[in-house]
């Protein structure tokens, strides 16, 4: 898995979600949010889009890859 | 499977029952034990009174074909409405796993009467991999759930097949190459031992991952 960086957590905490919201909103485990916002999870692609349209923002601003 | 289902299946399970029986009854009462006792094929010509234990063996083999239909059609419907949730079962199922400790009996059967097929048992040891699967019980299988399931039963597989090719080199190298019964035994052992150690490593994998050991 490559490294990258996760600006997640500033984006949901932006559209005031809780991650239990935000995992409903985009349909996987609260845990999986934890994950992705400490950039343990890489996601797939549906997932990213799903997650930047739930936060509304864009995807590359999100998640920052090497 | 819906209920209905299962207790038409039932039902039509003690009616082959009954039949069978009945033509048995009728076949060494009036018959001679016709068609009951080792019947040998090659001399064999048929007679009227034959008819109740054939249509019963007809009825058998419909029955199984019935059944087996019925069991593989409702697989494939329950894969189509697979839930997104995790199967909801509890952790003390991990306790079967001890009657992995049932292939031991393989021993004293072995001795007594020749028997090796309890050495069978020792598959059982998968199910403490139960117990892992309860602890996951009815959560959301969600993708990195799925990943996660996939790359436990990879590692799994792996495992196992990694070991049959031990147990294979060592046959190949000669052990028990002198007493055949011997070496079946454990191959026996061998491969029922591989199984329940695949199974369970997939589960306890599985749940290492999905709490983050990896």
């Amino acid at each position: 898995m490559g490294a990258f960086i996760c600006h997640l957590k500033r984006y949901r905490l932006l559209k005031d979600l809780t991650q239990e919201e935000l995992a409903d909103m985009v349909g996987v485990r609260r845990e999986t949010i934890g994950r992705l916002e400490q950039a343990k999870y890489n996601p797939s692609l549906r997932l990213a889009i799903d997650i930047s349209r739930a936060v509304d923002a864009p995807i590359e601003e999100i998640f920052i890859f090497d | 499977m819906s209920k209905s289902n299962i207790r038409k299946l039932l039902v039509l399970g003690v009616v082959c029952l009954v039949i069978v029986l009945g033509s048995t009854w009728y076949a060494n009462k009036y018959n001679e034990g016709r068609l009951v006792t080792p019947t040998d094929f090659s001399n064999y010509r048929f007679q009227f009174n034959d008819l109740p234990m054939m249509i019963a063996l007809l009825l058998v083999i419909a029955y199984v074909v019935y059944f087996v239909f019925s069991v593989v059609q409702a697989g494939v419907r329950k894969e189509g409405l697979a839930s997104p949730y995790a199967r909801t079962i509890s952790p003390k199922l991990g306790l079967l796993g001890f009657m992995g400790f049932l292939g031991l009996l393989g021993f004293w059967t072995y001795k007594t009467d020749k028997l090796i097929f309890p050495f069978i048992f020792f598959n059982f040891f998968g199910f403490f991999g139960l117990y892992f699967q309860g602890k996951m019980s009815h959560i959301r299988m969600d993708e990195r759930f799925i990943e996660n399931a996939q790359q436990a039963q990879i590692i799994a597989y792996k495992t196992g097949l990694l070991l049959m090719f031990l147990v294979a080199s060592l046959m190949g190298m000669g052990l028990f190459a002198h007493n055949l019964e011997w070496a079946v035994i454990f191959l026996l052992s061998s491969i029922s031992l591989i199984w329940g150690i695949a199974t369970f490593l997939s589960s306890y994998l599985l749940y290492r991952y999905d709490q983050g050991e990896e």
